[in-house]
């Protein structure tokens, strides 16, 4: 008995239980992505770029010793390098560099700002009108309808003729003209998903409507709509630049990229790099932003590379606002 | 055939209606009343009050609406505040400029972009289809008038080559030559922004198309490559791209309000920027409205045009299509 024990456990040496590590789970859908995008060259340099114009808007303060809004005729139209400033000073004696670094605070909150109302009212709205269908898909659908027959630009400038040029009615002017493309996705969504068999189990099981929503439709969403609001944060930038350009959006003392270029526009003769500057940020801003989103969404769907849908969703918010 | 057609433009009706109520309820949600500033300051109560029963202001709100879109309906728009100018002869004019401007950038960027895509399809990753991917990058990530301020500062000031803005020089008026030279630099503007979608997508429709079977078929039965894509692929590739062109048509009227802007052309887009301004509220809700009826008309017209020319098209499920 017992020498056959031993012979056993010669074949098969004893197994310690603790030392055995459990199987690995496998790395969920957020994992996957993450070391996909990680992989994306063109994505990593965006989110190095955004990452960097974050920390330029955020510590503002500390990475310049002037102020954006003081102005000073002595010390106007100075050449980039003089007195410590560092692309100079513009017409009325203000730091061009301190400018650009708080414009980067206004854009990159605008940017967020938009794209985070958007998404939030774009998915209320995409999932009731997907999920109950009938009267109210209807109505809601008529509304994107609306929407999207006037043209954005011009509804906006409208707005904010209207009520003022307050950043708080420009933030809420852009999230009220953005949110249709969110709607339309997750109205796709649950319309496709609300038959499946897991919904009617779930509602089977006595899951209420709000959850059913919120737990099992909307998660299915969740990838495309990141997808759709980096690209909103991008087109609400490009917005915000354009709106201020024209005198409707940000106003003095604040700054913003946009409003630098209005200007420089005027002193075109004196400096022509002061028109530079700020254009490029945006450039660079918006650029950044439109790579992570595409390198999102090729970490998510690598077979869908720039699909008809795609463009057609960045010519609708790029196009319609820019010229 | 003809239900979907009727069905369509009944949708269109109401989305104008809608239109119309969404335009007229902005207006009248601006603080203070729309048309405060249209009555004279100095005017003692009394005479303001004789003043605003003259003008309908003191009766209520959907009457006033009634009012208004019976006027719409004769073709009266209204009159301006400032010099009581009818509002249709103020905005005609611009219409015009506006199309001599997007008629010109829209054939030239068909003309490129076409060609350019489906040459592209063929020869994926080539230098060409990467400078194509570069340039859309940057088109849609540039902000638009930042590129004609650049393009001002090198052709018109350094170069001094172009003429800077406007659309003739003075006591030039009428002559092609000269108005030929002030479309070189706005046109170049609109082109690039445009030419970054158009690309894209003739070479993803014609790469879709070179997917299908019957190209392998007419492949396999030894048909010429240059026959295959010009005869067979091309046709059917083109279908899509033209519903795309077809919807983005009304941007010809609706015009540039920011290169308009930028270059001082005296179109739409630009008056619509002056009046914001000026606070003309009632040439603002006319070229609004005048906008939105080009955009559902061409949506109209797009989508009937893509179910004449593609019989495969489920009509009912198409209808909720708009731009």
């Amino acid at each position: 008995m017992s020498e056959a024990n031993m012979q056993t456990s010669a074949i098969i040496p004893p197994v310690d239980v603790q030392a055995v590590k459990p199987l690995k789970r496998p790395p969920g859908p957020w994992r996957t992505a993450w070391s996909k995008f990680r992989r994306n060259p063109y994505a990593m340099s965006g989110l190095v770029v955004l990452l960097v114009f974050v920390f330029c808007g955020a510590f503002a303060p500390w990475l310049t010793k002037y102020d954006p809004a003081k102005i000073d005729l002595m010390f106007a139209n100075l050449k980039a390098g003089t007195d410590g400033h560092l692309l100079g000073t513009d017409e009325v004696g203000r730091d061009i560099f301190a400018r650009l670094l708080y414009s980067a605070r206004i854009s990159l909150t605008v940017g967020f700002a938009v794209a985070a109302g958007s998404v939030i009212i774009g998915t209320l709205i995409g999932s009731i009108s997907g999920y109950f269908g009938g009267f109210i898909d209807t109505c809601f659908m008529r509304l994107v309808d609306v929407m999207n027959s006037i043209p954005l630009l011009f509804l906006n400038i409208l707005v904010l003729a209207i009520f003022g040029t307050e950043f708080r009615y420009m933030i809420s002017v852009l999230i009220l003209t953005s949110w249709m493309s969110v709607a339309r996705l997750v109205r796709g969504t649950f319309l496709q998903l609300r038959e499946m068999q897991y919904v009617e189990a779930a509602r089977a099981i006595g899951v209420s409507n709000f959850g059913i929503i919120f737990r099992h439709l909307l998660r299915n969403a969740s990838f495309p709509i990141i997808v759709n609001a980096t690209l909103m944060v991008g087109a609400a930038i490009l917005s915000e630049s354009a709106l201020s350009y024209l005198g409707l959006g940000i106003k003095a003392p604040d700054t913003s990229w946009g409003l630098m270029l209005t200007n420089a526009r005027e002193f075109m003769l004196i400096d022509p790099m002061q028109s530079v500057y700020p254009g490029v940020c945006i450039l660079l801003v918006v650029l950044a932003v439109n790579f992570i989103g595409d390198g999102i969404q090729d970490s998510l769907n690598p077979r869908q590379k720039m699909s008809e849908r795609r463009i057609d969703r960045w010519r609708k918010s790029f196009l319609k606002s820019k010229i | 055939m003809t239900e979907f057609f009727i069905r369509r433009t009944l949708q269109s009706v109401l989305v104008l209606f809608l239109i119309t109520l969404v335009t007229f309820g902005l207006i009248h949600a601006a603080p203070g009343g729309p048309f405060q500033m249209m009555l004279a300051p100095g005017l003692s109560p009394e005479a303001m009050k004789v003043q605003a029963h003259n003008m309908g202001l003191d009766q209520p709100l959907p009457m006033q609406y009634l009012h208004w879109l019976g006027n719409l309906l004769q073709g009266d728009l209204g009159y301006t505040f400032k010099n009581h100018l009818p509002i249709g002869q103020v905005i005609w004019p611009t219409v015009e400029n506006t199309f001599v401007l997007m008629g010109v950038a829209w054939l030239l960027t068909l003309i490129i972009a076409i060609p350019w895509g489906i040459y592209n399809s063929t020869k994926e990753y080539s230098l060409s289809d990467q400078t194509a991917s570069f340039i859309s990058y940057i088109g849609f990530a540039m902000p638009t008038f930042w590129f004609g301020i650049i393009l001002q500062q090198i052709f018109s000031i350094k170069l001094d080559w172009l003429p800077l803005a406007d659309m003739y020089t003075m006591d030039k008026e009428g002559q092609l030559g000269d108005l030929m030279m002030h479309l070189i630099l706005p046109v170049s503007v609109l082109t690039l922004s445009f030419l970054a979608a158009y690309v894209k997508y003739s070479r993803s429709s014609m790469m879709e198309v070179l997917d299908k079977d019957y190209i392998r078929t007419a492949r396999a039965k030894g048909v010429r490559e240059g026959k295959v894509i010009y005869k067979h692929a091309l046709r059917n590739a083109l279908i899509p791209v033209i519903t795309i062109v077809a919807l983005d048509l009304p941007l010809l009227v609706a015009g540039a309000a920011l290169t308009e802007s930028v270059f001082n052309w005296p179109g739409m887009g630009r008056l619509f920027v002056q009046m914001a301004v000026a606070r003309e509220y009632s040439v603002l809700m006319a070229i609004t409205l005048l906008t939105a009826v080009i955009v559902i008309v061409g949506n109209l017209i797009a989508d009937l045009l893509y179910a004449v020319v593609d019989p495969r098209v489920q009509l009912g499920k198409r209808g909720g299509r708009s731009a």
